[in-house]
């Protein structure tokens, strides 16, 4: 066990006083030390919640949850009703927001997805009531919510059966990327079906789930199993047998299976499975659309609302939820925008607070500022993180490399300006000669500038056929035209040029 | 006598030194590395981050080959082992040995067995490595430990399936876990590379390597170049040494030097290269550095082969290949022996010089060329014919064959006329 310094442990031991912020970062040393152990947050689940905080309540829900940052509210300062400014430095605050805004970090309630949960939870009532078998697919963009979703019905299903006083199904949950072989998939499922029975070996296991959905069950009240496929599109085989075998196993006359099935495209089951349309048994299809910008930022806030002061601003917030709702809808990125948005707070505090420390007189730490500097994310920041998430580096590495090297993208641009796609070294190098020429530079000789497109072709900006003589390699340009003019405008030589 | 000898020893004692520093990662990017803005502290703040606050967290290093990607990588790791010594275990793929996922798995499973001490059997199935791999995460998670998978050359995992990556990084997903993934890779558009649902998962943070400014340049050349006061070698000979360095690198031609071969290639890896040769190239009598060291390494490192062909050719030869270049200017681009027989007949009936060889003479030293790969066949396939009758074509372009005519003292003007005509 690594050798963790005491000072971790009391914070969290059942000390529901009210701590000033100032004690953990008085002594100045910035770097986290030491560690919050995620399990001394799991034991602390029954904190008294006595705070008189004027609250909304899905902070009582939070707390009964395992993985929630309980300790926080014993850091309030009593009575306040309104939230206050953190103070960034304090490293228990900082890792707090962090670990808020980690994706890892599974929130008790899944906000905005309410309507498509409803939609999973009926149909897989309706199955257990009736005990016939029946089939769903979950479709949907990365990041929209569908595996956190499906967890949270996983368990409202066996609350509510167990409420009912019906059998709760059993629950086979499982990712198909872990799979060394499709067809492992069945042997899984019979695995939960007959613990004791052994499995003859001349039948294959799915031979043999066919013949127990055949036959009558002798027993009506035996359990159904509910199956959760994630990923399911690494079962497609080339003859799409696993997954087509896989869905008709639902349509036999005594099947006891419900099956959800999780993937990215919308017409998956269109495609792959048409045989069962003429079955009359295709599968539901639930779709999760990509998050809006209200829903992120619905969700963000969701999430900082365990925490007890502010840390956005609340147009920084709605900057972060607007950019990423228009490029792709996904949670994941929004989230992690944010906390590279605190990052980069906190390298800027650190760096101000280094500059400070230089110049005091005697070398002493000065003490940390109050809390009254504006230490809230800042739509600055959250800029910067965007273009850091978003930007790709083109453009910064185009404009630092090698002048030569510049000049061979530019003759590529003006080369292909023309209307051709792709040319040879042999020809480019003429184009290359050209420019030189025209700027008075020596150019250099064809073995240095075939090495340097075979660089530019490592980096990823040039695409190199293959050929054996190096004259007569293809070359495209797998850059956009307008990013390297946009690159290479600041220089006089290449503005001329690009022109 | 004696003091020759003794002057000999402190030359050759720094020029071990310098080969020495050239080729000590450590010594060259720690200067680099020392403001607080630049990718050694960023990595460093980013991986210490996720060891303190245990969080899971990948990154990507992208950049040029040859700009320091794994070298400052390894510093940040042997400063973090150093300051966690129990916390941190360090798992190293590579994409050029390891993109199979069956081969990665296992690679996995067994530096994960080295690390901490247990027994790896060989003929674990995929399944069983995998199933060990998550529960190693797992146990890790437990015990507070972190895992930091370096994935060197990363656009190779991104071949295929990629199911070793989205493993990864959805391992990484999980609260139980606390893992940190490095990716290096030249390719800048690697994430484009990925599937979206891998792309989902991975976080992002991009660290580029880019090459040092001018003023950076100049500074490290002096850092890495001049000898410390205070070694084995002899205080005045090192002060001496480094005085005259300094009057190297402030003089004009040297500036320029440097500019011409920076222009080409700007990575800290051929800088590297370019100023080992130039120290060796030190003349150990002497015992300093010099201008001309620097000369002799830029010129050795830009040679044009061909354009020594041509110097070593004979005049007949030379003929030869002006012949077939005129035979190119008028539009006839596919030609044999003959038709460059007829074309040096063509040449000698009009100018009379004195040059005029028989045909099997010109056969020979066509046969020269051909053997130096100045000329070479069109198509390899009808071997059976005689050498005369195929087709041939020139394997220099214009440019360099004046070039290289031109440097040839021995050269007649009038093959230049020739060629200018």
């Amino acid at each position: 066990m690594p050798a963790i310094a005491d000072r971790n442990s009391s914070p969290f031991k059942g000390m529901p006083a009210a701590k000033s912020c100032e004690v953990v970062g008085s002594n100045g040393c910035y770097t986290p030390q030491k560690r919050r152990l995620r399990s001394d947050t799991a034991a602390v689940k029954e904190s008294p919640v006595s705070t008189p905080m004027k609250l909304k309540s899905p902070r009582r829900r939070l707390i009964s949850s395992p993985s929630s940052p309980a300790n926080q509210i014993k850091e309030d300062l009593s009575g306040k009703p309104v939230k206050k400014c953190w103070n960034p430095r304090d490293v228990e605050q900082m890792s707090a927001v962090k670990e808020a805004l980690h994706v890892s970090t599974a929130p008790s309630t899944v906000v905005c997805r309410e309507n498509e949960q409803k939609k999973v939870l009926d149909f897989c009532k309706t199955c257990v009531k009736q005990e016939k078998a029946g089939s769903l697919y979950v479709c949907g963009c990365p990041g929209t919510g569908k595996s956190l979703s499906m967890d949270k019905v996983k368990q409202q299903v066996i609350d509510w059966a167990t409420m009912e006083g019906l059998q709760p199904p059993e629950i086979l949950a499982m990712n198909c990327t872990s799979l060394s072989n499709t067809s492992v998939i069945f042997s899984k499922i019979l695995g939960m079906h007959q613990s004791k029975k052994k499995i003859t070996g001349s039948t294959s296991p799915l031979q043999h789930l066919q013949n127990l959905y055949s036959n009558k069950q002798a027993p009506s009240g035996s359990k159904m199993t509910l199956i959760i496929a994630d990923e399911l599109d690494y079962l497609i085989t080339r003859d799409r047998a696993v997954l087509h075998d896989l869905f008709m196993l639902t349509t036999f006359p005594f099947s006891r299976c419900i099956l959800i099935g999780i993937a990215n495209s919308i017409d998956l089951a269109d495609r792959f499975l048409p045989r069962l349309q003429s079955l009359n048994c295709k599968p539901m299809v639930v779709t999760f659309r990509a998050y809006s910008k209200d829903q992120i930022l619905s969700i963000l806030q969701e999430r900082l609302l365990v925490l007890p002061y502010i840390v956005f601003h609340q147009q920084a917030l709605e900057l972060c939820a607007r950019k990423v709702a228009a490029a792709s809808g996904d949670m994941r990125k929004a989230l992690s925008v944010c906390r590279s948005a605190v990052e980069i707070l906190e390298a800027e505090l650190r760096e101000s607070a280094s500059n400070l420390s230089l110049e005091s007189v005697e070398g002493e730490f000065i003490s940390p500022q109050t809390p009254q500097e504006n230490s809230t994310v800042r739509i600055d920041h959250m800029a910067l993180a965007l273009s850091k998430t978003f930007r790709s580096p083109i453009v910064d590495t185009i404009q630092s490399l090698p002048q030569h090297q510049q000049i061979i993208l530019c003759s590529a641009v003006k080369y292909f300006r023309g209307g051709k796609k792709d040319t040879t070294i042999g020809e480019l190098n003429k184009s290359y000669i050209d420019i030189c020429k025209s700027a008075l530079i020596p150019p250099v000789g064809i073995l240095e500038f075939s090495s340097m497109c075979r660089v530019l072709n490592d980096q990823g900006l040039f695409k190199l056929g293959q050929s054996r003589d190096d004259k007569f390699k293809r070359v495209t340009l797998k850059v956009d035209e307008a990013d390297i003019s946009f690159a290479l405008q600041g220089v006089r030589l290449f503005r001329n040029c690009l022109q | 006598m004696g003091r020759e000898k003794e002057k000999e020893k402190p030359s050759e004692k720094a020029l071990n030194l310098l080969r020495s520093r050239f080729s000590d990662p450590n010594f060259i990017f720690k200067p680099l590395s020392d403001s607080p803005d630049s990718n050694y502290s960023k990595l460093k703040f980013i991986i210490s981050t996720s060891v303190t606050e245990a969080c899971n967290n990948s990154i990507l290093l992208l950049g040029a080959r040859g700009s320091g990607k794994v070298a400052v990588l390894e510093l940040v790791l042997s400063d973090l082992l150093q300051q966690y010594p129990e916390v941190i275990s360090v798992i190293r793929l590579n994409g050029l040995l390891h993109s199979d996922d069956n081969c990665a798995i296992k690679e996995i499973a067994r530096q994960l067995c080295m690390e901490h001490q247990l027994l790896f059997s060989k003929v674990a199935s995929f399944d069983d490595n995998s199933q060990f791999m998550i529960a190693m995460l797992r146990e890790c998670g437990l015990a507070h430990k972190t895992i930091i998978f370096v994935l060197d050359e990363f656009d190779f995992f991104a071949q295929g399936k990629q199911r070793l990556l989205y493993s990864l990084l959805d391992a990484m997903q999980s609260v139980n876990s606390q893992a940190v993934v490095i990716g290096v890779s030249c390719r800048l558009d690697v994430d484009q590379l990925l599937e979206k649902r891998v792309r989902s998962r991975f976080s992002h943070r991009k660290l580029l390597f880019l090459s040092p400014s001018k003023e950076d340049t100049e500074r490290f050349m002096e850092h890495i170049l001049s000898l410390p006061v205070d070694s084995s070698i002899p205080h005045n000979y090192a002060a001496e040494f480094n005085g005259r360095l300094k009057k190297i690198f402030s003089d004009e031609r040297f500036k320029e030097l440097i500019n011409t071969y920076l222009s080409f290639n700007f990575t800290i890896g051929h800088l590297v290269r370019f100023l080992f040769q130039a120290v060796s190239y030190m003349d150990l009598d002497v015992g300093f550095l010099s201008l001309d060291n620097f000369k002799t390494a830029l010129s050795s490192n830009q040679r044009q082969p061909k354009l020594e062909c041509i110097r070593d050719c004979s005049i007949l030869e030379l003929y030869m290949l002006v012949c077939m270049k005129r035979l190119e200017v008028k539009e006839q681009n596919s030609y044999n022996f003959y038709s460059v027989m007829t074309e040096y007949k063509s040449i000698h009936d009009s100018s009379q010089t004195s040059d005029n060889y028989a045909a099997n003479v010109c056969l020979r030293a066509f046969e020269h060329l051909l053997q130096r790969q100045l000329i070479s066949f069109i198509d390899n396939r009808l071997q059976n014919q005689s050498v005369e009758f195929r087709p041939v074509k020139l394997l220099i372009s214009s440019a360099e064959l004046h070039q290289g005519m031109k440097s040839y003292h021995q050269c007649p003007a009038i093959l230049l006329k020739l060629m200018d005509r």
